[in-house]
């Protein structure tokens, strides 16, 4: 009970606290930055974005012509007669004689000559669009059915999406066939309803209208298109709108980073330390405030865009995450700049790797590695079950704990108040739960909980190399995904080793290696089992995970990394630790290459 | 003023900077963004150009042709990105689904010179990379199916267009857009705006951990730390700017008048450290400051785009070789504005040295 009491009270000391910061006209200078800004969004939808302005430069005979062209203004447009256009052949992309264009053959000129194209064709729509008998001007209509399959992860092993390559005979479909009806010749839309779509949908600028478009119920026309207008599915519309969601969860982690940050300022938070609450009540209480604040920014957006409420579900272990991220770097960074420029480095990875796996979003499994692809799921109204939120969002919520409980472990005051180096801060929060009393079972649990970020890692591994060909992602995987696991394997000891390089006798060294080993060998196995069972079926899940069959071989591999790092550390000192982290990755990558590749056998 | 105090300053926050090796972080930050440039290219191009991404595929898909015969059955057997099966559509639909095909055409029997429009069925897989790759390819033929059903509809036609024959470009000049006219100015211009963040720190460092006292207890004055501070954050950017250049130009796109731009750059990004300074001077707090600033940062940026012959499309159009005399006015206009704000900003920094001494 007196926890809660303590929670409640400082997480409304934390409004109380950001408020009287934020009265300092920054309140009302925010609110008329917001309206300049919804002004300058009116404004730029008028006269738009003038950011290609004069590119390419286009010579033209004809006036009429010249005219046409000039309404891009992407293009110089130069009137003057044929002879002169040809002296001056060189200092235009495109010249235009007689109607006829042509280009001077550079990536520049064909890719004017492709705008220009674009704009011809936008042209001659505006002119059929006003024909008295429609149905000449466009005589071709395609109505679009798209079909759901989604790809299993093993069909990625030889490298092809969709059947590819073409046999003598009609394909055979394995399950059995569904009717489908027969199509009717005739469009069930009126000629005048037709009509007044194309030229909406003409006066559009696509650019912009197409991302627009991917929450609005579709047009009133259906599914019905000419061939021009039939662009392709783009997977990419919902994500460039989950963006609205997370753009604002960055800003309010800035600000409890900040707030964090202003506690160890000349030792503000001394205060607060000095009191009998405990750490995690005060972490609690000052995060509370900006959890409850980004769910209602998130649930603000979701009414305002109308999106179905579920979307909220899969932001939350996002939220937890930001926040636990956000205290850690305001807890470890020593000034503005380095805050600064580790939460842009924050936000950048952490982007990619939510950003990038959600690209795939209904081609490929490992797209649920990034709970944004529920997100996107929902929006497209497809249906998605527990187990695919466990297993998009469980690295969330453990890495999230995790975090949290290292930075709950080390609010104290000699750590906030320290003004020591970034490398060896870290160090300093790694070996405040290490605890000298239990050096082992501390070693066993650390590396342990070290296993979902270096899924995360390796994930991100996955994804970064996923755009490879073929041998080369392997390759790289293979490399990396050792690197990461010996590394992870290896932090604990080289903490422990720098606080007490005595501690390590030869006895004590085959010991911390071995609990080390078995630690990450069984939250490996605790973690695969609950989540990722799918991608540790594919040839990338058995270089990242191992095998599953047997278990005294890789234990016998983690122990021999561990071994390898520690005592490169023994005998060479600190400096060895990154030689020995190389030998040990050498080692991984040639036992993985043996037992799950067989190349070597 | 003494340009000795300024350098002090501005050596004094480089050393802070790499003993922090904070800029080792944002070096890496750099090279991470780099690598994910191929994605960057791909994947982002796309976004913005679908039809491009038809160019990274040469593989012979198989479709499925449902229904009556018609010209088109024969374009697509002509083709070469095709592999045609005549099949009965709900077979062909199930086979689909089962990705054993790519796409399934249904054609009714409407003749060409009909009253009615010829009306195709399309079946495709939902939202799936490769059905947008094969949507591109089918455009083409359908395309050419539509312009020889209007041919045949001529006649009813009331006015015809202006004609006009375009070449279909030979490969290239799909990425040109996306690189020249958005990839390049906003890459370059990214160190400017990590410039005029930095500012902010850099001050409201001073006020919040109280080091200004001892500061201005030195020789140097309250006005030469802001310029030495804005000096430090101004010589970042062409080191940065130069970079994202030269990585540009290592992964084979060819900039003109890469010098211009970095001194564009160099001379606008002055004006975002010189509004950064501003704010940080007005709250003196990181939080308020940077919140403030980064607000206005978007407005300002949407602001000057609106207009023609803005910085950015300067740097565009000097990447690609097109721009004339107006740089030059573009430049001039920069420096007035630069110099009404340093004058601000001069005045306000004294203002504050006043009353700093005076308690």
């Amino acid at each position: 009970m007196g926890t809660l009491t303590d929670i409640a009270t400082i997480a409304r000391w934390e409004v109380k606290k950001s408020l009287t910061l934020m009265s300092r006209d920054t309140l009302p200078l925010a609110v008329v930055l917001f309206i300049l800004l919804v002004l300058v969004t009116g404004f730029t939808a008028q006269t738009g974005l003038h950011l290609q302005d004069g590119m390419y430069r286009v010579g033209v005979d004809d006036p009429q012509v010249a005219q046409l062209i000039a309404g891009d203004a992407r293009f110089s447009v130069y009137h003057m007669d044929a002879s002169s256009l040809g002296i001056n052949r060189d200092t235009f992309d495109v010249i235009i004689v007689q109607g006829q264009a042509s280009g001077r053959g550079t990536d520049k000129a064909n890719a004017a000559l492709k705008t220009l194209s674009r704009d011809y064709g936008k042209y001659v729509n505006s002119i059929y669009n006003t024909e008295s008998d429609l149905f000449a001007a466009y005589p071709l209509w395609i109505e679009t059915e798209s079909v759901k399959s989604e790809l299993s992860f093993l069909a990625t092993q030889s490298g092809q999406y969709i059947s590819i390559n073409p046999r003598r005979t009609a394909p055979v479909p394995d399950q059995a066939v569904q009717n489908i009806p027969t199509p009717s010749p005739t469009l069930s839309i009126s000629e005048d309803d037709l009509r007044a779509q194309l030229v909406q949908s003409n006066a559009q600028n696509t650019q912009i209208s197409r991302y627009t478009e991917a929450l609005s119920s579709g047009s009133a026309m259906g599914n019905f298109k000419t061939p021009s207008q039939l662009s392709p599915p783009l997977p990419f519309d919902s994500i460039v709108l989950v963006f609205v969601f997370i753009f604002p969860l960055y800003f309010t982690s800035q600000f409890f980073m900040m707030s964090i940050m202003n506690e160890r300022i000349e030792r503000k938070g001394e205060i607060l330390l000095s009191t009998p609450v405990k750490a995690s009540s005060i972490i609690i209480g000052k995060a509370l405030p900006y959890f409850i604040g980004m769910i209602a920014i998130c649930a603000g957006l979701t009414l305002y865009l109308k999106a179905p409420p579920l979307i909220i579900l899969p932001l939350i272990p996002i939220i937890f995450f930001f926040l636990a991220n956000a205290l850690l770097i305001g807890m470890l960074s020593r000034s503005f700049k380095e805050l600064s420029f580790i939460s842009i480095f924050f936000s950048t990875v952490a982007t990619s790797y939510l950003f990038f796996p959600s690209i795939f979003a209904n081609v490929h499994v490992i797209s649920l590695i990034s709970p944004l692809t529920l997100i996107v799921l929902s929006i497209q109204e497809t249906t998605w079950t527990t187990t695919d939120y466990l297993y998009s969002t469980s690295l969330f919520w453990l890495t999230g704990a995790v975090l949290f409980y290292v930075a709950a472990r080390n609010f104290k005051e000699e750590r906030l108040f320290s003004e020591k180096k970034l490398v060896t801060r870290v160090r300093e929060f790694l070996s405040e739960i290490l605890p000298a009393r239990y050096p082992f079972s501390s070693l066993f649990l650390l590396s342990g909980f070290a296993i979902p970020f270096v899924f995360m890692v390796q994930m991100m591994c996955l994804v970064l190399f996923f755009n490879l060909p073929m041998p080369y992602s392997l390759v790289f995987l293979l490399l990396f995904a050792a690197l990461i696991e010996e590394f992870a394997k290896g932090i604990g000891i080289y903490t422990l080793y720098s606080r007490d390089a005595a501690f390590f006798t030869w006895k004590n060294l085959v010991i911390a290696s071995g609990v080390t080993a078995i630690g990450f060998l069984v939250g490996e196995k605790l973690l695969l089992f609950v989540t990722l069972a799918q991608i540790s079926d594919s040839v990338f899940g058995s270089i990242l995970f191992l095998s599953l069959g047997s278990l005294w071989l890789p234990l016998l591999l983690h122990f021999a990394g561990v071994l390898i790092v520690t005592t490169c550390l023994k005998l060479g000192g600190k400096k060895w630790f990154v030689p020995g982290l190389v030998i040990a990755m050498v080692v991984h990558c040639l036992y993985n290459l043996y037992f799950i590749l067989g190349w070597l056998v | 003023m003494k340009g000795k105090h300024l350098s002090i300053i501005a050596k004094k926050e480089f050393r802070g900077l790499i003993n922090e090796r904070t800029i080792l972080l944002a070096v890496l930050l750099q090279l991470f963004i780099a690598l994910f440039s191929s994605f960057l290219m791909v994947g982002l191009t796309s976004m913005y150009d679908p039809s491009s991404i038809s160019r990274y595929s040469h593989y012979r898909y198989s479709i499925a042709y449902a229904g009556n015969e018609s010209p088109l059955l024969s374009d697509l057997q002509a083709s070469t990105n095709f592999r045609v099966y005549r099949m009965d559509l709900s077979t062909a639909v199930a086979a689909l689904g089962e990705r054993k095909l790519a796409a399934v055409i249904y054609v009714p029997d409407t003749l060409p010179d009909a009253q009615d429009p010829v009306k195709i069925t399309l079946y495709t897989l939902q939202n799936d990379l490769q059905s947008a790759i094969v949507d591109v390819k089918l455009k083409d033929i359908f395309l050419q199916y539509e312009k020889n059903l209007r041919e045949i509809r001529g006649g009813r036609l009331d006015i015809h267009p202006l004609p006009l024959q375009i070449p279909t470009s030979t490969g290239g000049g799909d990425f040109y857009e996306f690189v020249y006219g958005l990839l390049i100015p906003l890459l370059v211009f990214m160190p400017a705006i990590i410039a005029s963040a930095l500012v902010i720190d850099l001050i409201t460092e001073e006020y919040q951990h109280e080091t200004l006292e001892t500061l201005i207890s030195t020789p140097i004055t309250f006005t030469e730390m802001i310029w030495g501070k804005v000096l430090a954050c101004e010589l970042l950017v062409p080191v940065q700017a130069g970079v994202w250049l030269l990585l540009l130009m290592l992964n084979r796109i060819a900039i003109e008048n890469a010098a211009m731009i970095l001194l564009q750059v160099v001379i606008t990004s002055f004006i975002l450290i010189l509004l950064g300074t501003l704010t940080a001077l007005h709250y003196r707090e990181r939080t308020s400051a940077q919140f403030i600033f980064s607000t206005a940062l978007v407005v300002v940026i949407m602001f000057s785009l609106t207009l023609t012959d803005n910085p950015l499309n300067l740097i565009t159009r000097l990447a690609v070789g097109t721009a004339g005399v107006e740089q030059w006015l573009v430049l001039g206009a920069t420096i007035i504005i630069i110099l009404a704000l340093g004058c601000i900003t001069h005045l306000y920094a004294e203002r504050i040295a006043k009353t700093h001494q005076t308690s």
